[in-house]
C-alpha cells in the first residue's frame, strides 16, 4: 500500500482547488451522451440484467416477509403466498423477549453512530494534519497507518478481546465503540482530499488574519472537507452497523446486541432450538426492517460520498 | 490562545522557527488522537498476539514458554495451509470475476449509454448496504435443497436442483454472496474515478474515429489504474479475512464447511472451541503476513508493469 | 467554533485513558478460574440470610419460555432477582461463557448439557454443589441423569431434563409401504429395503450434523468409547465390538443408500418432516414437541414407540441431550445461585411446570411419575401417551455413560470426520479412524494421557 502511495501525482491530475477547471469540466460531462452516439440496447439489457440479480434476494426478502413459518416452506419462495402476514410478523418481532428487537436496533443505531461520528473526526484531524503540515516523522507514521490495513481485524479481535477482558470492559458498548474509531483508509481518504480540496493559499490567508492553527482547521478545513467526511463517516458506519465479528465475542448480555448479532442469535436458536421456538419468519422480517435505515442514508447521502470517493479512487 | 503572543513579541528570524515548532505542535495534537486510538486498538492488540503466539497453555499441564513452536506447528497443519489455499483459491476467481463486472459496469454507466443508469447503479450498489449476517441468511434460504426458490426453479423445468449448498458447490455459492455484495462498493470507487478523467483526453480520440471500447480499452481503464488497483488490494485484504459467511453457513451446511474453511474462521475455532488462544494467535499472525506478501506482490507488479509500460512509450 | 477541538482532546483523553488500563491489563497475570475448594457445608442460617437479602442472579438458558419458573421462584424469594439470558442455544452460550469465564465476569447460574459438564469441571469453571446440600437430593432424580452429574466426587450441577431415544413414525406410511416399524435392528435392514421400494422416500434419516443420535446408538448397544478419570487420563476407544458394529451396521446401510443422512433440525429437515420424505424419526424424548410444532399438517399421523433392539440384549436405550443447570465456580452469589438452582429442578411445581407447558422432559422421578404429566394424551400422536412411553423407555438408559473433558472439540471434529462421510455417504470406517486420530491428538496436545 505504501509504495503505491507514495508516489507523486502524475501531472495531468494535479491537485486542484474548488475553483479551478476541474469544477467547469464536471459541468460538461453533465450533459450526457457525447454528439453523435445513440443510447445501446445492448448495454441497457445487459445492465438492467444485473440489476435485476443484485435486487432478487432483496425482493425475495419482501416476500418472505409476508408469510408465516408454514407458508415460507410451502408456497413458492419468489411469489406472494395467499395469506398475508407482514404486520403479524412484525408484531411478533417488535414483542418477542420483551420487545428486545427494539433495543438491537437502539443499539446499533448508537454504536454506528458514535462510531461513525468518532472515526470520521479522528480521521479528518489526522489526514488534515498529514496534508497540510509537514512535521517529524510523518512519512513513517503514515506508513505505519497504511500498512496497518493489511493487519487482518478479525485476527486483531482476540487478542483485542483479552486486552478488554484484562480491563473488565468486555460486555459494554465500549467494547465496541472504541475499537471502531479506528479507521486508517479513513485517514488516507481525508489527508487525500484535504490535499486535493483545500488550497494552501487560503491558509496562509487565514493565518495572516491572525487564526490559529486550530480554529482554522475547524473553520476552514472541516467545513471544506465535508464532502469528504460524509464519505468516510459513511463508510465507517456501514463497517460498524455490519460488524458481526466483534459484538460476537466482546457481548453477551442480548440487551446489548447489536441486530446483526441479535438476528443471528435468532436464526441459531430457531435452527437449534427448533420446533417450539421456530422464529424463522421472525428473523426474515427481522433482516428486511435491519437493512431500511442503512439503504435510506446511502440513498439519500449520495450526492456527498459519491464526490468524496471520486477525490480517494483518482488519487495516487 | 498564544498565537497573538508569539506574533507580536517574537523577532522576524526566530518567529519562523518558533512559527514551525507551533505548526507541528498543531500537526502532532490533531494527529495525536487517531494515533492514541490506533495503537490502544491495533498496536497493542498486535504486540499482544505476538506474546501470546510464543506460550502454550494446555487443558491440563499449564503455560509454557515454546518460542516459535506454534509457527512451525501452523507451517505444518494441513488445515491451516488447506485454509489459505482455499483463500488463494477463492481469490484467483472471486476477485477477477467481482472486479471485471464492477468494471464493465462502471464503463458502461460512464458511457451513458444505458437508458435508466441511474436506477441500475443504485440497483447494483444497494447489496453493500446489507449486513453479510443478513446477506449470507437470505442466500442460505435461497440456495435451500427443498424450499429453496432456486431449488423450486429447476424442479418446475423437470430438473434436478443443484446442492449448492453441498461440499462442491460450497466455496462457488459463497463467491457468489461476496461478489453480490461488493461489485456495487467496487463499482461506485472506478465509476467515480471515471467521472473524473477530463473529457478532454479522449475527445481527440473519438474525433480520430475511435470506438468505445477502443477509448475504454486504451484511454478510460489506464486512466484509472490506481482505482483499480486500490479495489484489487482492498478484495485481497477482504478475501483471506473471510469469516461471517462460512461462520454462519456451516450452521446449515456442516458438512461442506468445516472448521478450518478459511484461517480466520480456523483461528476463530482454536481459540472458542479449541480453547488454544495461543496457537490462534500464531494463525492470525501468520495470515497477516501472508496478506502483506500477497498484497505486496500485487503492488510490485503493477508498479514495475507501468514502469515497462511508461518506458514503452 | 473550538468545539472541534474540544472533543478531539475529549476524545483523546479516553483513549490515553483506555491504554493505561490495557498496558495495565497487559501486566497483570490472569490465572486459570479454580473452583471452589471450600468444602464446608452451609448451614441454613446462611441459606435464610441469604434469601432474604436483595441478590441480583444472572442466568443463562437457552430452554425457551424458562421464565415461567423464574417467576415461580421469585414470587417465594421476592428478594432474589433472576436475570435471565439467551445466547441462542447450546453451542453459541459455551463458546460465549468460555469467553466470559476468561475474563472473570461470568453468570451466576448456567444451563450445560451432560455432554459438555466434564469439560467445565476440567477447568475448574462450575461449582461443586456438595455444600449447598446436593448430595441429598440424589434420590429425587433418575438414576441414569444423576450419574451424569455426580462425578469424580462431586455434584457440578442439577439435572433438568433428559433425552432418552425412542422413535417416532408415521403410521400412515408405514401402511402404504405394508410394514411394521422394525422392532430389532436385525430386521431394520430389510424394512428399510422394504419401505424404499414401495414409496421412495427413506425409512429415516441418520443426521452428521451432531453426534449425539449416533452416540445415542452406541449408548444403546453397550459401547461406553469415551472415559475421564477426573484428573488427566481420557480413554478414546472405537475398538470395542461395540463401535464396530454399530458402526458397521450404518455403514451398510448408508452405502445401500437406505437411510437419509441430512442434517438433522434446519428448516430443511423440518420440511422433510413435514412433507413424509422420512418415515421416522429415531427422536430424544424432547423430540416429539419439536415436531408437533413443525409438521401441524401430519398431525394424528404419527406414533411413538422405543428403538429397535439388538437381539438377544436388554431392552436398552441412550440419551440424546439432557442437561443439568450449573452454578459458575466466579459466582459472587453462590448460595442464593445454589438455592435458585434447586428450586428449578426440584420443585414439584417448577418441575411439573416445565414437564406439561415447556414440554421439556423431567429428570425427577416424582414428576416422571405425576399422573398429569404421564397420562397427557398428545392428538398429534392419535391420543397415544408419548410421555408415559419414554419414562420406560429412560429407565432403560445404562448410567456408566461418561464423555470426554473437550466435547466442543470431541464435537466439532465428529463434524468434520464421521458426520462428513455419514452425509456424503462415504465409507464411515475410515472417517471413524480419522476422527480417533484427531481427538487423541488434540488430547495429547492439551496434555492429557490417552489410554
Amino acid at each position: 500500500m505504501t509504495s503505491l502511495l507514495e508516489k507523486p501525482a502524475p501531472a495531468s491530475r494535479s491537485a486542484a482547488a474548488p475553483e479551478s477547471p476541474r469544477e467547469t469540466r464536471r459541468a460538461k460531462r453533465h450533459t450526457g451522451l457525447p454528439p453523435g452516439e445513440k443510447r445501446s440496447t445492448v448495454l441497457t439489457v445487459a445492465l438492467w440484467v444485473a440489476a435485476g440479480y443484485f435486487l432478487l434476494p432483496l425482493f425475495w426478502l419482501v416476500v418472505s416477509s409476508t408469510k408465516d413459518n408454514s407458508g415460507l416452506f410451502s408456497s413458492f419462495g419468489l411469489w406472494f403466498d395467499d395469506e398475508f402476514h407482514l404486520f403479524d410478523n412484525l408484531a411478533t418481532l417488535f414483542t418477542q423477549q420483551n420487545g428486545v428487537f427494539v433495543r438491537w436496533i437502539g443499539n446499533t443505531v448508537l454504536y454506528a453512530g458514535v462510531s461513525a461520528v468518532g472515526a470520521a473526526f479522528l480521521a479528518a484531524a489526522a489526514g488534515y494534519a498529514f496534508a497540510k503540515y509537514s512535521f517529524r516523522g510523518k512519512k513513517l507514521l503514515f506508513a505505519i497507518v497504511l500498512g496497518s490495513i493489511m493487519i487482518p481485524t478479525t485476527a486483531l479481535a482476540i487478542p483485542t478481546y483479552l486486552l478488554f477482558a484484562e480491563a473488565g470492559l468486555t460486555n459494554t458498548a465500549w467494547a465496541i465503540i472504541v475499537p471502531s474509531l479506528v479507521s486508517p483508509f479513513g485517514v488516507y481518504l481525508m489527508r487525500i482530499y484535504a490535499e486535493e480540496s483545500i488550497p494552501d493559499s487560503l491558509i496562509e490567508a487565514a493565518r495572516i488574519d491572525g487564526a490559529g492553527e486550530f480554529r482554522i482547521f475547524a473553520q476552514i478545513g472541516l467545513r471544506i472537507m465535508v464532502p469528504g467526511f460524509i464519505t468516510v463517516l459513511l463508510f465507517a458506519l456501514v463497517a460498524t452497523w455490519n460488524n458481526y465479528f466483534l459484538p460476537l465475542i466482546m457481548l453477551s448480555d442480548p440487551s446489548l446486541f447489536p441486530l446483526t448479532l441479535g438476528l443471528a442469535q435468532l436464526q441459531a436458536a430457531s435452527e437449534a432450538g427448533g420446533g417450539a421456538s421456530a422464529q424463522f419468519s421472525t428473523v426474515i422480517t427481522g433482516s428486511l426492517v435491519s437493512i431500511l435505515p442503512l439503504m435510506i442514508a446511502f440513498l439519500y447521502l449520495q450526492r456527498y460520498w459519491q464526490s468524496g470517493l471520486t477525490t480517494g479512487g483518482t488519487k495516487e | 490562545m498564544t498565537t497573538a503572543l508569539a506574533r507580536t513579541s517574537a523577532a522576524p528570524r526566530k518567529r519562523g522557527s518558533a512559527d514551525r515548532r507551533k505548526k507541528s505542535l498543531a500537526a502532532y495534537a490533531m494527529i495525536a488522537p487517531f494515533i492514541l486510538v490506533f495503537v490502544a486498538m491495533l498496536l497493542i492488540p498486535l504486540i499482544y498476539a505476538g506474546y501470546l503466539s510464543l506460550f502454550k497453555v494446555q487443558l491440563v499441564g499449564g503455560e509454557a514458554f515454546v518460542g516459535l513452536d506454534n509457527y512451525l506447528r501452523a507451517l505444518q497443519d494441513q488445515k491451516f495451509i488447506g485454509g489459505v489455499l482455499r483463500m488463494c483459491l477463492f481469490l484467483v476467481i472471486q476477485v477477477p470475476i467481482m472486479l471485471g463486472l464492477a468494471l464493465v459496469f462502471a464503463l458502461a454507466l460512464d458511457s451513458a449509454r444505458v437508458r435508466g443508469g441511474k436506477f441500475a447503479r443504485l440497483a447494483i450498489f444497494v447489496p453493500y448496504a446489507v449486513p453479510g449476517v443478513v446477506a449470507t441468511l437470505m442466500w442460505g434460504y435461497l440456495y435451500g435443497k427443498n424450499f429453496g426458490p432456486i431449488a423450486q426453479v429447476f424442479e418446475s423445468v423437470g430438473l434436478a436442483a443443484p446442492d449448492l449448498l453441498g461440499p462442491q458447490n460450497i466455496l462457488g455459492s459463497i463467491m457468489n454472496i461476496v461478489t453480490w455484495q461488493f461489485v456495487g462498493y467496487n463499482m461506485v470507487i472506478m465509476y467515480s474515478a471515471l467521472r473524473a478523467i477530463p473529457t478532454e483526453q479522449y475527445e481527440a480520440a473519438r474525433i480520430d474515429g475511435a470506438g468505445q471500447f477502443r477509448i475504454a480499452w486504451s484511454i478510460k481503464i489506464p486512466s484509472i489504474r490506481s482505482a483499480i488497483i486500490l479495489t484489487l488490494i482492498f478484495s485481497i485484504i477482504g478475501s483471506f479475512q473471510l469469516f461471517s459467511e462460512p461462520k454462519l453457513l456451516y450452521e446449515i451446511a456442516p458438512a461442506a464447511i468445516g472448521t478450518d474453511f478459511s484461517p480466520n474462521l480456523y483461528a476463530y475455532n482454536l481459540a472458542f472451541i479449541n480453547q488454544d488462544v495461543n496457537y490462534a494467535a500464531a494463525i492470525a499472525f501468520l495470515l497477516g503476513f501472508c496478506i502483506m506478501i500477497v498484497s505486496y506482490v500485487v503492488q510490485l507488479s503493477t508498479a514495475r508493469r507501468e514502469k515497462r509500460e511508461r518506458k514503452a512509450r | 467554533m473550538l468545539k472541534p477541538r474540544h472533543r478531539s482532546v475529549a476524545l483523546g483523553a479516553l483513549s490515553l485513558g483506555l491504554t493505561g488500563a490495557l498496558l495495565a491489563g497487559c501486566a497483570s497475570s490472569s490465572d486459570a478460574g479454580g473452583g471452589s475448594t471450600d468444602t464446608a457445608t452451609i448451614t441454613q442460617e446462611q441459606i435464610d440470610e441469604a434469601m432474604s437479602t436483595p441478590t441480583t442472579i444472572d442466568f443463562w438458558s437457552w430452554v425457551p419460555d424458562i421464565q415461567n419458573e423464574i417467576d415461580l421462584f421469585e414470587a417465594k424469594y421476592p428478594e432474589i432477582t433472576v436475570n435471565l439470558s439467551n445466547q441462542g442455544g447450546a453451542t453459541a452460550q459455551y463458546q460465549k461463557l468460555r469467553t466470559v469465564i476468561e475474563s472473570g465476569d461470568v453468570p451466576d447460574v448456567a444451563q450445560i448439557e451432560y455432554s459438555f459438564l466434564p469439560s467445565f469441571t476440567l477447568t475448574g469453571s462450575v461449582l461443586d454443589l456438595t455444600p449447598y446440600g446436593a448430595a441429598d437430593l440424589a434420590d429425587q432424580f433418575v438414576p441414569s441423569t444423576w450419574s451424569q452429574v455426580a462425578t469424580n466426587g462431586g455434584v457440578w450441577g442439577l439435572p433438568q431434563d433428559a433425552g432418552p431415544t425412542g422413535q417416532l413414525y408415521r403410521t400412515d406410511l408405514f401402511a402404504q409401504a405394508g410394514i411394521e416399524p422394525p422392532a430389532t435392528w436385525e430386521e431394520y435392514p430389510a424394512a428399510a429395503k422394504a419401505f424404499k421400494d414401495a414409496t421412495g422416500s427413506y425409512i429415516t434419516d441418520l443426521p452428521g450434523n451432531s453426534f449425539s443420535p449416533i452416540l445415542a446408538l452406541l449408548w444403546q448397544a453397550g459401547a461406553r468409547p469415551f472415559g475421564f478419570d477426573g484428573d488427566k487420563t481420557v480413554t478414546i476407544d472405537f475398538d470395542s465390538d461395540e463401535v464396530q458394529q454399530v458402526i458397521g451396521f450404518w455403514n451398510d446401510l448408508i452405502q445401500q443408500d437406505l437411510v437419509a443422512t441430512e442434517p438433522q433440525l434446519d428448516d430443511n429437515w423440518y420440511q422433510s418432516m413435514s412433507n413424509g420424505s422420512y418415515a421416522s424419526w429415531l427422536a430424544a424424548a424432547w423430540g416429539p414437541v419439536f415436531l408437533q410444532g413443525t409438521a401441524e399438517n401430519t398431525s394424528g399421523l404419527w406414533q411413538a414407540t422405543e428403538l429397535p433392539q439388538w437381539e438377544g440384549a436388554e431392552p436398552a436405550s441412550g440419551n440424546q441431550g439432557g442437561s443439568a443447570v450449573t452454578v459458575l465456580a466466579d459466582s459472587d452469589a453462590k448460595i442464593a445461585a445454589a438455592e435458585f438452582v434447586k428450586f428449578l429442578n426440584t420443585d414439584p411445581e417448577s418441575t411439573l411446570k416445565f414437564a406439561t407447558e415447556q414440554f421439556i422432559f423431567p429428570a425427577t422421578v416424582a414428576t416422571q411419575e405425576a399422573p398429569e404429566f404421564r397420562d397427557q394424551e398428545l392428538p398429534f400422536y392419535g391420543g397415544q401417551k408419548v410421555n408415559s412411553l419414554f419414562v420406560d423407555i429412560n429407565a432403560t438408559v445404562a448410567e456408566d455413560w461418561q464423555w470426554l473433558p473437550f466435547n466442543d472439540f470431541a464435537s466439532s471434529s465428529f463434524k468434520e470426520t464421521l458426520g462428513a462421510a455419514i452425509t456424503q455417504k462415504t465409507d464411515l470406517f475410515a472417517a471413524l479412524d480419522e476422527w480417533h486420530a484427531q481427538l487423541v491428538e488434540y488430547a495429547e496436545q492439551q496434555g492429557f494421557t490417552v489410554e
